[in-house]
C-alpha cells in the first residue's frame, strides 16, 4: 500500500519497560538519578512505587519505529513535547500518522505526527517528524 | 516560600569538549532495545541527545544551578526538537558548542510557578561540518506561591 497522508505507519510496541535496561543506559547518559535506579527514592519523593524511565529512551521507542517503518530512510528532524513519565512496567506503543508526502527530484520527505502512548494511562510524548528517502526506496516500499 | 529571582543566563555558553560515540557503547544502547546497530558505523540516531546532553560545558545539575534551581527539586523535560544535517557516526570527534537561549517564569495550574530553560547545542565535526542541532526546553517547577 503506497504510503499517503492519512496513513498510519505500522506501530511499534515495548510489553514492559525494564528496569534493566534504565541500568544500562544510567552510565551511558552519565545520569545516576536515583529516581532511574532506586524505587526507595522514587517514594521518598512522592512520584509513586515504580522507576521513572529515562527520557531518551522513550525518544529512542519513536525513532525505532520510524526506522522500521519507513527502512532506508534518514531522519531529518524530530520535535518532541514529553507528556508524562514512563513507568518501569509500562506497556507502549509508538505510533504515527502520515501528514505530507513531498517528491523533489530523486527524493522524498515523509513528515508525520507521532505519539507514544502508555496502556493504562495515556499520551506520553508526542511529535513530529520528517524523514528523507531516495526516491527508488520509497516506491519499492509501497 | 521565597522563590529567587530570575538570573541574567541568555547566551551563557554551554560549549563543550568533543564527544566520540564508541562503536561499543552503540552496540551495547541497540541491544538494550532489541535493535541492531547498523554494520556500516552509523549510531543510533538517539546519539544527538546523548551526545549534546553529555558532552555540554555544563551538567544538568550545573545548568539547573545557573538558573537558581537545585537539581534536586526536580527539573522535567519539556520538549526537545532536533535537525539532523547528517547520520551520526561512531568513531567520529563531535566538538560540542551550545547556548542557553532563554529562561521565562509562567503560572501553571498544575505545577504553579515554573520557570522554563531554552537552550540550544549542536554537534560539529572537526571542520566545521554540522551534524545535527538540538534544541531543549526544561521545566524547573518552583512550586505553588502558598507553599504547597
Amino acid at each position: 500500500m503506497a504510503i499517503e497522508p492519512g496513513m498510519s505507519l505500522p506501530p511499534l510496541k515495548v510489553d514492559f519497560v525494564s528496569p534493566e535496561t534504565m541500568k544500562a543506559w544510567a552510565p551511558i547518559l552519565e545520569d545516576p538519578n536515583p529516581i532511574h535506579l532506586d524505587r526507595e527514592v522514587v517514594r521518598a519523593k512522592g512520584l509513586g512505587d515504580r522507576l521513572i524511565n529515562q527520557g531518551p529512551i522513550n525518544l529512542s521507542y519513536i525513532i525505532n519505529m520510524l526506522q522500521a517503518a519507513l527502512p532506508g530512510g534518514f531522519i531529518e528532524s524530530i520535535s518532541n513535547r514529553f507528556v508524562d513519565n514512563v513507568y518501569e512496567g509500562d506497556a507502549l506503543e509508538a505510533g504515527a500518522t502520515v501528514t505530507t508526502v513531498a517528491r523533489s527530484g530523486d527524493t522524498v520527505r515523509v513528515a508525520c505526527d507521532f505519539t507514544l502512548k502508555a496502556e493504562e494511562r495515556d499520551i506520553v510524548i508526542t511529535g513530529t517528524a520528517v524523514v528523507e528517502l531516495p526516491a527508488a526506496v520509497f516506491d519499492a516500499l509501497g | 516560600m521565597t522563590i529567587p529571582e530570575l538570573p541574567d543566563v541568555v547566551g551563557h555558553s554551554l560549549d563543550g569538549a568533543n564527544y566520540v560515540i564508541s562503536a561499543e557503547q552503540n552496540r551495547t544502547l541497540c541491544h538494550s532495545l532489541g535493535v541492531e546497530p547498523d554494520a556500516g558505523g552509523k549510531a543510533h540516531p538517539v546519539y544527538f541527545y546523548i551526545a549534546t546532553q553529555v558532552g555540554m560545558g555544563e551538567t544538568v545539575a550545573g545548568l539547573c544551578a545557573l538558573c537558581n534551581f537545585d537539581v534536586e527539586d526536580g527539573p522535567m523535560m519539556g520538549t526537545c526538537d532536533v535537525t539532523y544535517f547528517r547520520p551520526l557516526m561512531t568513531g567520529e570527534p563531535y566538538r560540542v558548542r551550545g547556548r542557553i537561549l532563554g529562561l521565562t517564569r509562567k503560572r501553571s495550574r498544575k505545577l504553579g510557578i515554573m520557570d522554563l530553560v531554552e537552550y540550544q547545542l549542536h554537534l560539529d565535526l572537526p571542520d566545521g561540518t554540522r551534524a545535527c542541532s538540538v534544541t531543549n526546553s526544561w521545566i524547573l517547577p518552583r512550586g505553588h506561591e502558598d507553599g504547597n
